[in-house]
């Protein structure tokens, strides 16, 4: 283990999200981090989580209220990692189609829209509540070594179960930015994805078991490299383990 | 529970001026209920199993007769009693049921339960609805005692049948013991026979009314009060009827009487809260229950979810401060579910009972409080 | 879509209890035990139900709440008890997912409303517990299955629903700790009912009856306590029983088992749905520690 000092990670606190699990997954990867909605504590952290839960227009208006809009927007700029949660990750985007039109942060281009209660004929539920296989966008079979392009998914099998909880998804104007997939019913959709150094995901994951818990001690191991923007690398090239 | 409590007593005699016996608090201000919960902790099960081994062992019968009469109407501890004394110990139980006033559905399920799903034999004696409509009215108003014409069944009616049958033992579950009567009655499995046992008519009083009275005043004939009266004490000595405790020898918690209850016979919980408690298990085969707690209330300050709190606390179910809080806000509850009903049948105004629960409110228990009853003395 | 497989436990004061149809508190362990064990087992949520909370008049369980959540990584719903808007920030800030109304909401519905806007949808579960009546309707209980309320427990998942709960949780007080199975009826007209996923509670006695009540019942998710309690209580650690709170009797005699439920565990209630063709989310392999 280096002698740094260890990796501050700040959770913003904007009133919803269910904080405190993420503070533990992080103390359980080895990482403190601090739930704050202060300007100052989030640009001086190392990574930036963005949690969330609840709706899209009421987000926006509480990041707004405590002034880290542009913050957060610095802070994907100056290739910082920027970590989105469920709303958090639908927060990056351009806007939102939850109650109304919302514009988003902006800092990934697209859009988020709902979840089909009816897709062709079929009845779903929504919101999607449960444990769904999360996929590699590249064709690869269930059980095959990982062919992710995310770092942050080393070690998790393609095909393995996350927890989701939403109603909305995510649709990002680059293919390219899409790092996992999920279906849901015949719905396919963006569950992760990476831009640069900002990455976000539809599931929970800290609430998603050990499954969950190796994506926290990827971040953590990755703090001890240079967060590269860019092109992915594969696991295991640069990742060394804590 | 507190110092007005009253020990049980002997029903047949139970006239309005008698002075009851009431809970026994010692120096430490610790009532005998709690003391005998202590004990129970204290007493070796194994050895009283033994015991009562012993006894089962000299009366068992395996040519078809009847070797114990186990009293109760398909209530969580007589669905215990009769399974595990047959099914367990192997005995050959008669059971044997004094009906509840007016069954509720829930009461009438958990009989047929009892005897269809639990499996054993069942005599039920029903007496003539006149006299314990009457009776009961009685009671009412003479006692504010509701309940007496089934507690007067409850205990006479298994002695009585036990000689019809010739069968020598009777078991009833838990001893009073448990709910605060007088500790040294826990010394043996025995209950004191003058509970329910009979010298002469004399002094006999039913209803609060004496004998006399009722045959002249009443138009009741002696032949028709007969099921209300105890054995005679020297057919039930020549007979060698003996009325234990079945907690005495066993380990009674009521709330695991009503687990076993549901796993082994059928028993039901009711499915709303029983009024004047927050319990569901407990005493809920009779309309007129509620009546009984209600005018123990009255009479003595507690009511039933008293009754039901304190039982739980001993047992550790509860801790004393949820008791309070669950006494505070249900104890004294009215009993309107059946209220018209229950009038109707012992044939009193719904009004004459409220002015007789005034009349007997003990003025050192009750004050009038802008216009309303309060009891001067709350749990806390 | 995968079918979520929830562990509820039922607590009161520091214990793990279980009763039947809502009625008495046989005290099992510790729950923060018992979640351990259901958490390893690949239990997809918890469940925590403070059992008297409304009967009593206080909340109890943020400490039970708070320690768990600093050690398990899978959703953990709370009910019981949850009057105030605070209430549910408190249990929310301790670590809670979700949150679970009852009788407060049924008191007064707005309520759910009021904690949708402030909490967001997927937060809320309304919990309601069913009494079937005579003509065959199912009628809503508060108060731990204790208060009528007169109100028709389909018309008020749908009126939840529309208030934006994010699921409901529908248990048969009739089942309950039973173990005679769901009530496959009321599972199914809830199911069809609502937009929103439906949890199915109360009665799992055997393993077949957790997929009976997702094929035939139309559950999206299945709460199971008695079921795997009285196997579990096998393999967890015993509490102190010496002076412990609560009807501690069962644990004392010291003989497993009710004979109401089969012996199950998760791995075999998963294994189970997945041999014949329901999805879940397998019991994660001992060597996949983090």
């Amino acid at each position: 283990m280096s002698d740094a000092p260890a990796p501050r990670v700040a959770i913003v606190d904007y009133g919803m999200g269910n904080l405190f699990s993420v503070k533990n997954a992080c103390a359980q990867a080895g990482m403190s981090a601090a739930i704050t909605s202060r300007r100052e504590d989030v640009v001086a952290a190392d990574v930036v989580i963005l949690p969330g839960i609840g709706a899209f227009g009421d987000a926006m208006r509480a990041l707004a209220d405590l002034d880290l809009v542009s913050v957060l927007r610095d802070v994907a700029a100056a290739g910082k990692p920027l970590l989105g949660i469920c709303l958090g990750m639908q927060l990056f985007m351009t806007e939102s189609h939850e109650f109304g039109r919302h514009r988003g942060l902006g800092i990934v281009d697209g859009e988020v829209v709902r979840l089909p209660e009816r897709p062709e004929g079929r009845r779903l539920k929504v919101p999607h509540v449960g444990w769904s296989r999360i996929r590699p966008p590249a064709a690869a079979g269930l059980g095959e070594a990982p062919a992710w392009s995310e770092p942050l998914l080393g070690a998790v099998p393609a095909g393995d179960f996350m927890y989701f909880v939403h109603s909305f998804y995510c649709l990002p104007a680059d293919a390219g930015a899409v790092v996992t997939l999920t279906s849901y019913g015949p719905t396919e959709f963006c569950s992760g994805l990476r831009a640069g150094n900002v990455v976000g995901f539809q599931f929970h994951p800290e609430r998603s078991g050990s499954s969950g818990l190796r994506i926290y001690a990827n971040l953590a191991a990755s703090l001890h490299t240079t967060w590269e923007s860019g092109n992915g690398r594969t696991a295991g090239s640069e990742i060394r383990t804590a | 529970m507190s110092n007005q409590r009253p020990t049980s007593s002997i029903e047949f005699k139970h006239t309005r001026d008698r002075k009851v016996r009431v809970l026994h608090l010692d120096e430490e201000g610790v009532c005998d209920a709690c003391r005998f919960a202590e004990q129970k902790e204290q007493i070796d099960w194994a050895e009283r199993e033994r015991q009562l081994l012993r006894l089962l062992d000299r009366h068992r019968r395996q040519d078809g007769e009847y070797d114990c009469v186990v009293p109760g109407s398909g209530g969580k501890d007589s669905c215990y009693a009769a399974h595990v004394l047959k099914y367990t110990y192997g005995m050959h139980p008669l059971t044997m049921t004094w009906p509840p006033l007016l069954y509720t559905e829930i009461g009438w399920k958990n009989f047929r339960s009892w005897i269809e799903i639990g499996g054993f034999d069942n005599i039920t004696f029903k007496p003539n609805g006149r006299v314990h409509a009457l009776l009961t009215r009685l009671g009412i108003e003479n006692l504010l005692h509701p309940f007496q014409t089934f507690i007067l069944g409850q205990k006479n009616l298994a002695p009585k049948i036990a000689l019809q049958y010739g069968i020598p033992l009777i078991f009833y579950g838990e001893s009073e013991a448990e709910y605060g009567n007088p500790i040294a009655d826990t010394a043996s499995s025995l209950r004191d026979w003058s509970y329910y046992a009979m010298k002469d008519l004399s002094g006999v009083h039913l209803g609060g009314v004496s004998v006399p009275e009722l045959i002249e005043k009443h138009g009741v004939g002696l032949n028709e009060l007969t099921p209300y009266l105890p054995a005679d004490y020297r057919r039930l000595e020549a007979a060698s009827i003996e009325v234990h405790y079945l907690g005495y020898y066993l380990k009674w918690t009521p709330q695991e009487s009503y687990y076993y209850a549901v796993e082994h016979t059928g028993f039901e919980a009711n499915p709303v809260r029983t009024e004047g408690t927050y319990s569901k298990y407990n005493s809920l085969d009779d309309r007129i229950d509620g009546f009984h707690y209600y005018t123990s209330y009255v009479k003595f300050g507690l009511g039933r979810a008293s009754s039901d709190a304190s039982q739980e606390i001993r047992n550790r179910h509860l801790t004393r401060e949820e008791g309070v809080a669950l006494v505070h806000r249900f104890d004294g509850e009215f009993p309107e579910r059946y209220f018209r009903e229950v009038m109707e049948y012992v044939g009193l105004k719904p009004e004459r009972f409220l002015e007789l629960c005034d009349e007997f409110r003990s003025p050192h228990l009750w004050e009038r409080v802008g216009g309303e009853w309060r009891l001067r003395h709350r749990v806390s | 879509m995968s079918v979520r497989v929830i562990a509820r436990l039922d607590i009161k004061g520091p214990n793990l209890v279980k009763g039947i149809h809502l009625e008495g508190l046989r005290v099992l362990g510790r729950p923060e035990r018992f979640a351990r064990h259901y958490y390893e087992a690949g239990a997809d949520e918890l469940l925590y139900l403070d059992v008297v909370a409304s009967l009593y008049g206080r909340n109890s369980l943020v400490d039970i709440v708070a320690r768990t959540a600093q050690e398990i990584f899978i959703p953990l719903t709370v009910g019981g008890g949850l009057r105030t808007i605070e209430d549910i920030r408190t249990v929310l800030l301790a670590g809670a997912d979700k949150v679970a109304l009852n009788t407060a909401a049924l008191r007064r519905p707005a309520f759910v409303g009021e904690a949708v806007r402030r909490f967001g949808s997927s937060t809320v579960v309304v919990s309601i517990e069913a009494i079937r009546q005579a003509d065959g309707r199912y009628e809503a209980y508060t108060d731990n299955g204790r208060e009528r309320t007169g109100v028709d427990a389909l018309e008020w998942a749908k009126r939840a629903a529309d208030l934006g709960a994010g699921e409901i949780l529908i248990t048969s007080i009739d089942r309950e700790g039973t173990g005679k199975g769901f009530d496959l009826g009321l599972t199914r007209a809830v199911a069809d009912a609502v937009p929103i996923p439906v949890i199915a509670g109360g009665g799992a006695g055997k393993i077949a009856h957790v997929w009976e009540v997702v094929v035939e019942g139309g559950a999206d998710a299945v709460s199971v306590a008695s079921l795997l309690h009285y196997t579990a209580i096998r393999h967890v650690d015993r509490a102190e029983t010496a002076g412990a709170e609560g009807n501690t009797e069962y644990l004392r005699r010291n003989q497993p088992g009710f004979s109401g439920v089969d012996d199950a565990t998760l791995p075999e209630i998963k294994a189970y749905l997945l041999a014949r063709g329901v999805e879940c989310r397998p019991t994660p392999s001992v060597t996949s520690n983090v």
